[in-house]
């Protein structure tokens, strides 16, 4: 297939937009409902819609709740849909209204944070009056974040939704902080592309049909892979207010990063057979006359204009394909596959770093490996689990939405701790005598490839000096397809005579959602050979476990319902129990050598 | 002493912003200065705008526009953008 980039404009015309009810500190009231705050929301939707369509893009309009009960905006909705093509699909963001708080009796304003009753109310309320003023019901939908019970619940009630926004890329702890702990939007975990979620859990890729909701579904914005890892998710995505909030613009106003955002998305294209994808997802408040942050309106509405012009200019060029979002849902299901993974060889764009993530996903695991750290694996999510993870009020998750790490080390720490413990990361060790030298010390950058229906990426030569010699490693993982395993071979580049090294590649784990870590008491360590199996229950002691020629090494892990196996080239094996301080585990398999390399596995199983 | 107000535009702290928590200031207009609720920071407008500039230098690439993503295992190739520069 040649390069298709598709790219979604969707504009949410909300009358009480989030971001402008709490009008705090200027001695106003709420602004919920008042009619100067309608009309300026009015305007700039209609602003946003003509901005799209005279650089030729049709948009999907994302109608809210507050909008049913405006006639202009159902006028709009319906001329446009006329003139331009665009969508009209309905929104379960922009719930907050006059009518829904009278209605409802809540300031709750997340959907998928409701009870499961309340959901469904909702939803078929929204459903039911947006039927009223259209006479058919959406193809499209969405929501910051739509857990598996409303995406179940839409599909079977209303069958004509092909698609839906349901997740913010790595919106959790970080966005939490970002926003002086007030904000409980986690929806760390999920998929940053295009994804068909599991029935069970909607973070989680379908693994075949019987498993698909039904629904194909889109993150809300594209981000950038490096930038919202490492720090604040909501600066850097293609929405020009996450630029402008990030203060990423120069005296003159322009915002080159922005496009250079959209272009690295479209590069994705050479790891994703060819086809690559961005969204744009703006409601009117952030573009208020009053201006937004340090931004006055006058650079507020240049942002959007130029992200329209630059999205144009490459429909021009023939560069970009705009549809809408139940257009793109047909044409992803027309062209991807359920095990197909996602791969994302992202470089950094904006600090001016040599820093490179190798981001993978399937209906396995979701997986970040760090070349700035020699590969070392720096997030790791069982999607194998298909965690049945309850959101909302009457759950065990109110309001955590996140699918669970593994390894998260930015959370979690990962290779640097302060002077004791250890952080979770997945990496390898080197040792010549005394001397040890850990590959997330080694800098260097990464090459995709494909081997079948496998997907490998191959490390530069790194160098280790030790005392009297140099030795060079080069590692490549292999992402074997529709299994979950990923195969990690490190081999020896240079001829090192009779010098032996020792290879530790090792696993430090943990679970949770958060930066704290519950209880682990409940995992289990095993370790077994050919002869014997050792197992540990985990109490925080500190033993070390080990076994010559190890079959597997193996945590076991109740409260995520995953196994976590390594397996392969080895002399010995071990399993490490964390303590209270570093509350962590470690699986390591060592191997002396002189020459060659060493392959291990690492599995990930469901846990039942 | 009268309570605090927002100012003209709705200025963040800087010194939050760098540790990225985004924390609205508030005016004092009798001292005429912003002023952070959760740390020390206090400034005149100027001083508020200064720091923002301040800020931005952890984006070294801020001006620079993507010629080339390369070869998987090379550097992009970037240029300093001129004004208005698509």
């Amino acid at each position: 297939m040649e390069n298709t980039f598709v790219v979604n404009i969707i504009h949410r015309p909300e009358l009480s937009p989030e971001y402008a009810e709490k009008v705090n500190g200027r001695g106003k009231k709420s602004g919920v409902g008042a009619k100067s705050l309608n009309d300026e929301s009015l305007e700039i939707f209609k602003t946003q819609q003509r901005l799209a369509h005279e650089n030729g893009l049709k948009t999907t309009i994302q109608i809210t709740y507050a909008s049913l009960f405006s006639d202009d905006i159902i006028r709009i909705a319906k001329e446009d849909h006329e003139k331009y093509g665009d969508e009209i699909a309905v929104s379960l963001l922009g719930l907050p209204c006059k009518e829904f708080k009278e209605k409802y009796k809540t300031k709750d304003f997340c959907i998928w944070m409701f009870s499961l009753e309340d959901k469904k109310r909702i939803i078929d309320d929204v459903f039911g009056m947006f039927f009223e003023k259209f006479g058919f019901y959406p193809e499209s939908t969405g929501s910051y974040f739509l857990d598996a019970a409303c995406l179940n619940y839409i599909h079977e009630k209303y069958p004509t939704v092909k698609c839906a926004i349901a997740t913010c890329w790595e919106e959790g702890p970080k966005a939490y902080h970002t926003c002086n702990n007030s904000w409980y939007t986690f929806l760390d975990g999920g998929p940053w592309a295009t994804w068909i979620p599991s029935k069970v859990n909607s973070n989680c890729p379908a693994v075949d049909q019987k498993d698909d909701c039904g629904i194909v579904c889109i993150p809300h914005l594209s981000r950038d892979l490096i930038a919202c890892f490492d720090g604040n998710g909501s600066n850097f995505g293609t929405h020009p207010q996450n630029v402008i909030r990030g203060m990423i613009y120069n005296k003159d106003g322009d915002l080159p990063y922005l496009y250079n955002l959209v272009d690295e998305y479209r590069n994705l294209a050479k790891y994703n057979n060819g086809l690559s994808y961005n969204m744009m997802f703006v409601g009117p408040g952030w573009m208020n006359k009053a201006g937004r942050w340090e931004a006055p309106y006058e650079l507020l509405y240049k942002s959007y204009k130029n992200g329209m012009e630059y999205y144009g200019k490459l429909k021009k060029e023939g560069k970009l394909i705009d549809m809408t979002m139940s257009e793109w849902a047909t044409y992803y299901r027309a062209h991807k596959t359920y095990k197909e993974p996602e791969c994302a060889l992202w470089k950094d764009i904006l600090y001016g770093s040599s820093k490179e993530y190798f981001w993978y996903l399937d209906p396995y695991l979701r997986t970040c490996l760090d070349f700035n750290q020699g590969g070392a694996m720096i997030d790791l999510r069982p999607y194998v689990a298909k965690l049945d993870w309850k959101v909302g009020i009457g759950t065990d998750h109110i309001y955590d939405a996140s699918y669970p790490y593994l390894i998260q080390a930015n959370y979690r720490a990962g290779y640097f701790t302060h002077y004791a413990g250890a952080g979770t990361v997945k990496s390898c060790k080197v040792t010549y005598g005394t001397e040890e030298v850990d590959l997330c010390l080694e800098r260097c950058r990464a090459t995709y490839s494909k081997d079948g229906l496998d997907t490998i990426v191959t490390s530069d030569i790194v160098d280790i000096d030790f005392s009297d010699f140099t030795l060079k490693v080069q590692s490549i993982f292999r992402f074997k397809y529709g299994t979950g395993e990923i195969l990690i071979t490190r081999n020896i580049m240079n001829d090192i005579g009779d010098k032996k090294v020792t290879f530790d590649e090792y696993f430090t784990g943990a679970f949770g959602t958060t930066e704290y870590q519950s209880d682990m008491s409940k995992i289990k360590l095993q370790i077994e050979n050919k002869i014997e199996s050792k197992n540990v229950d985990f109490a925080y002691k500190c033993r070390i476990v080990s076994l010559k020629d190890a079959k597997v090494v193996r945590a076991i892990i109740p409260d995520v319902n995953t196994i976590i196996e390594m397996s392969g080239d080895n002399d010995l094996g071990e399993f490490e129990e964390g303590h209270a301080f570093s509350p962590s585990y470690r699986l390591s398999l060592k191997k002396t050598l002189s020459k060659g390399g060493l392959t291990t596995c690492l599995k990930l199983k469901k846990e039942d | 002493m009268s309570q605090a107000k927002k100012g003209r535009l709705n200025y963040r702290c800087p010194q939050c912003f760098n540790r990225d928590i985004d924390m609205d200031l508030f005016f004092d207009e009798d001292k005429k200065e912003y002023y952070c609720l959760r740390c020390c920071f206090h400034g005149t407008e100027e001083e508020v705008l200064a720091q923002n500039e301040q800020c931005k230098h952890k984006y070294h690439d801020m001006e620079q526009r993507v010629d080339s993503f390369n070869k998987d295992d090379e550097p992009i190739k970037t240029h300093k953008i001129k004004k208005g520069e698509m």
